[in-house]
């Protein structure tokens, strides 16, 4: 049934009160994503008016772009269409704290940060550290996948999402999953929706597994007078019986906009433990960066902040998988093909790195990412553009390929669970 | 039944003579898995070497509409390698190469039918394991592991088999190999192969898998405490998991097993022990140390009746050795037992404990518990005498109402045994319509046939293939023309 705006504004309004719907044009202006303005911004204050508000564009065949902290809208292709956007952020109660089970229920747009202010009480911690994690929704992070240096320990959302309760195309709440550790009770539906973009199903609650956080951490940055210096050093670490929380290589563009000058490349390193065992642990780094003839330093109070701020800041970023035996020679190929401006740093030991860019020359940087996917490919490595100009992601796909079979069945995932394309239409791989 | 001689002239002609059993006796074998409360005979059994033959066989039976079983070791607890409605029963122990070992990736890529532990042994000496380690690691296949997503008594530290496999490839009914991940992580897309994980051939046949490596640690560290009552067991688990302490392994014995233990192998536990709790710590040499001196100091606060540290492998061998052999002293206590393996937050451990005591008490039957005490995981024996039909009855009646209270504290139906047909039918207690409306047609569309070990993982009901029906949600009325 055809609806005119003036009564779907008032049905929205009837879901969740008038002062919880946008029509304002100056305000709709503002939540412009990829040139393309929405008609409504609809703000639901519980998972009951989440539902009703899927439910009723579905009904009207209404695209909806779901957003939490706003800070990867940039992700994937531009939208083919846009008619509202739910804005998550007062879905932000945490549901249930259980320390000594370590795992915590949260909704879809609590942050980061607010989850970690409370779990610090305890000294627990959620163990994930994207790039500007403690703004970003913890809905929005499980969505985009997005992954920081402690995966290297802890493994990301993936490891971590052990329940969720989503809200299907046409309104359905629905859960997979357990609030208990350990679950094999049917489909790992949980494992379905992370990185998934929203395109299955609206996150609206999550039951993250927890982890104590260590007593004692420090953090190193081991300076390297070639990339292949740093890719033998970061080889030897992970060899070894270390247990690094984190193993990151940073390049020289990415060392330069740290304001860290001459080296060519640097891996930085962090350990946490009790505190012997960190001094343990230390001695044998140290011997390590000699024996491949590096240096070692601590790393300044604060590092790890800045660090994801480089990754905030740039204009254009690109995510790419590589082997981790293949990082630095992937880290050599992207300051080969981008240029001296390219900052890259990443996951040593996952292989996830992040090129970024601080200007775009589309063209140019179309066809760059084309030859690093080529270069990628024969041992399974991709490249995806997570943030750029719309014109960018316009020029080149910025999923890259994906294996024609998984993709079909991808694509039958989709027609069955959002036949209408009513969830993000068109930004996910495949133009899903 | 379509499987019929020109059906099985088929057959051979893809995998030759010997890898079929067609023979009753033959197929007696495989009529079930460890669980044998249930039991379906397959028409015919093959035994592919190939993938390529993997493929014949699929569409074959795609062709003809029969039903196919996929089989590993045939290990599982809950009747998922068996044939309920018959048909081609493909089982995977003759590809069992490793096909593929990436010390610098940490990785491996592994036929299915290899044993668990094989890979493990394959790559020791470069200081490495595969850390997903079901108990039956002698024996279950790596096809199997992943398929039934399994944990073990050292997936507390290192989380269970889906955190372990980066990528799969799949023959599913379409007869194409599918191939799902990879040694690099995150591929762009659904993550297809963290929902095969788990999937219990639902989706097809596993024909390789790419698995994580793990570091041996520097160190290992076994504790043995002993306490009075399982309820002071159980306050020790929470003060270890509060103090920040995550141990490798977590194990928990209680006083039935323990004296089925003492009666036959004997382990050296004290007979008026009430609770036997295993603690292995592992990682960083002097994390270790430090955390075990933790560790057996909760354990004295608890009021452990004694706390022994092993000293060298030889020892720590003997501390596990009772664990390990705990199932197999019940056998010997008790004719038959239903094996349970739900899951509670491990804070309402001791109240657990003291609901099923209630339980045991109300239906005359007898519990012993030996379980991952660690992450919630319950695994009580429920012991009943297959000879006496009312004895059944009360250990499934038992086993029923335990599985309930698990579920109003908040817990799960299974933790690592799966589904099966055992559990298809408690679905229901952890999942609403919708929940499992969603199950349904995700796998509608990854096999719509229903070719795959069909009336496995979910439950059945009148409207076949329908799934539940989701309730919508109601629309405002009246607000628009
Ligand atoms: C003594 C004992 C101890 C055990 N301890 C544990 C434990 O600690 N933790 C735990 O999790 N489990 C445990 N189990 C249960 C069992 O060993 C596991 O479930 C194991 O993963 C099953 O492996 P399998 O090779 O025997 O598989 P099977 O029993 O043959 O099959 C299991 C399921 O997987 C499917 N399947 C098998 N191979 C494939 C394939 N290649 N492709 C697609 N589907 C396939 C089957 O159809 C079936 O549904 C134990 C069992 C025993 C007997």
């Amino acid at each position: 049934m055809a609806v005119s705006v003036r009564s779907l504004e008032k049905a929205f309004a009837s879901l969740v009160g008038r002062e919880r719907v946008v029509d304002d044009p100056v305000k709709l202006g503002g939540a412009t994503i990829d040139g393309c303005v929405p008609r409504f911004i609809v703000r639901p204050a519980a998972v009951d008016e989440l539902s009703g508000i899927v439910a009723l564009a579905c009904e009207e065949r209404l695209a909806v772009i779901p957003r939490g902290s706003g800070s990867a809208l940039e992700l994937g292709a531009p939208p083919s269409r846009l008619d509202v956007v739910i804005d998550l952020r007062d879905l932000d109660r945490v549901l249930e704290y259980n320390p000594d089970d370590l795992t915590a229920s949260v909704e879809a747009g609590v942050t980061l940060g607010a989850l970690a202010k409370l779990l610090s009480d305890r000294r627990q911690f959620a163990a994930l550290d994207p790039p500007g994690g403690t703004s970003r929704s913890l809905g929005g992070i499980t969505a985009t996948n997005a992954v920081g240096p402690l995966a290297c320990r802890y493994g990301a959302m993936r490891d971590r999402l052990l329940g969720v309760r989503f809200v299907q195309a046409d309104g359905v709440v629905t859960w997979g999953g357990a609030k208990v550790v350990k679950s094999v009770t049917g489909y790992d539906i949980p494992k379905l929706m992370v990185g998934a973009l929203g395109t299955l199903g609206v996150l609206a609650e999550l039951t993250l597994r927890l982890h104590p956080m260590p007593e004692h951490e420090a953090s190193w940055l081991a300076s390297c007078d070639t990339l292949d210096a740093a890719g033998t050093l970061v080889a030897a670490i992970l060899e070894s019986t270390l247990q690094p929380n984190r193993v990151e290589i940073v390049s020289r563009g990415a060392l330069e906009a740290l304001r860290l000058g001459a080296a060519v490349a640097a891996v930085a390193v962090s350990i946490a433990s009790v505190e012997p065992a960190v001094a343990a642990q230390e001695e044998s780094l140290r011997s390590l960066v000699r024996a491949n003839g590096g240096t070692l330093n601590p790393a300044s109070p604060g590092w790890w902040d800045r660090y994801g701020d480089v990754v905030m800041s740039s204009r254009v970023t690109i995510r790419i998988g590589t082997l981790p035996s293949e990082v630095a020679r992937t880290v050599g190929a992207v300051e080969r093909l981008l240029g001296p401006a390219v900052a890259v740093v990443g996951s040593a030991a996952t292989g996830t790195l992040h090129a970024l860019l601080s200007e775009c020359q589309v063209q140019a940087m179309a066809s760059a990412v084309g030859e690093l996917r080529a270069m990628l490919a024969p041992f399974g490595g991709h490249a995806t553009i997570t943030r750029g100009p719309r014109a960018l992601r316009e020029a080149i796909d910025p999923w890259g390929p994906t294996d024609p079979g998984a993709l079909a069945l991808m694509r039958g995932l989709k027609d069955e669970f959002d036949p209408h394309r009513v969830l993000n239409p068109g930004r996910f791989v495949g133009g899903l | 039944m379509p499987v019929n001689s020109r059906f099985v002239d088929e057959l051979r002609a893809i995998v030759g003579s010997d890898a079929l059993v067609l023979s009753p006796e033959g197929r007696l074998a495989y009529e079930c898995d460890m669980h044998t409360l249930y039991k379906g005979q397959p028409d015919v059994v093959v035994l592919p070497s190939r993938v390529d033959e993997v493929q014949r066989i699929v569409r074959l039976c795609r062709r003809e509409r029969v039903p196919i079983v996929p089989r590993g070791s045939g290990t599982g607890l809950a009747g998922g390698a068996m044939a309920p409605t018959g048909g081609v029963m493909v089982a995977m122990n003759r590809m069992n190469r490793v096909l593929e070992i990436d010390i610098p990736n940490r990785c491996a890529v592994v036929e299915p039918g290899l044993i668990n532990l094989w890979l493990t042994r394959e790559v020791a000496a470069r200081g490495y394991f595969f850390a997903p380690d079901p108990s039956s690691q002698m024996v279950s296949s790596i096809g199997g592991n992943v398929s039934t997503n399994a944990g073990g008594p050292h997936c507390l530290k290192y989380g269970i088999t889906t955190n372990h496999v980066l990528g799969l490839t799949i023959v599913g009914s379409s007869g194409e190999p599918l191939t799902l991940g990879g040694k690099v992580w995150d591929r762009p897309g659904y993550d297809l192969t963290g929902v095969a994980v788990g999937s219990e051939g639902t989706f097809g046949l596993v024909t390789s898998i790419t698995v994580r490596l793990t570091h041996t640690p520097e160190g290992v560290k076994t504790i043995l405490a002993l306490f009075a009552t399982i309820d002071a067991a159980s306050e020790a688990v929470s003060a270890i998991i509060a103090a920040g302490i995550v141990p490798a392994a977590l194990e928990m014995l209680d006083d039935v097993v323990i004296r089925a233990i003492e009666a036959g192998v004997g382990a050296g536990y004290p007979g008026d022990a009430g609770a036997v709790l295993l603690i292995e710590l592992d990682g960083p040499r002097a994390e270790v140390e430090m955390e075990a001196e933790r560790a057996v100091a909760l354990s004295r606060a608890r009021g452990a009746l004694s706390v022994r540290v092993a000293r060298d492998e030889a020892e720590r061998a003997l501390l596990w050795k009772g664990r390990k052999e705990a199932a197999g002293a019940i056998g010997r206590i008790a004719p038959s037992f239903l094996l349970q393996d739900a899951v509670v937050p491990r804070s309402k451990l001791p109240q657990i404990m003291r609901e099923m005591q209630a339980i045991s008490a109300r239906h005359r039957v007898l519990f012993a518990n030996v379980f991952h005490a660690g992450d919630g995981n319950l695994h009580p024996l429920i012991c009943y005498d297959d000879r006496d039909p009312d004895e059944l009855h009360r250990a499934k009646a038992a086993n029923e109402e335990l599985l309930r209270a698990c579920i109003d504290m908040g817990g799960s139906v299974t933790g690592e045994h799966g589904v099966g047909v055992d559990k298809a039918q408690h679905l229901g207690l952890q999942y609403a319509d919708a929940d499992l409306n969603f199950m349904y047609r995700l796998r509608r569309v990854i096999d719509p046939e229903g070719l795959m070990n069909p009336g496995k993982l979910l439950p059945s009901h009148p409207a076949c293939g329908e799934g539940f029906r989701a309730r919508r949600p109601v629309l405002p009325e009246g607000a628009w023309v």
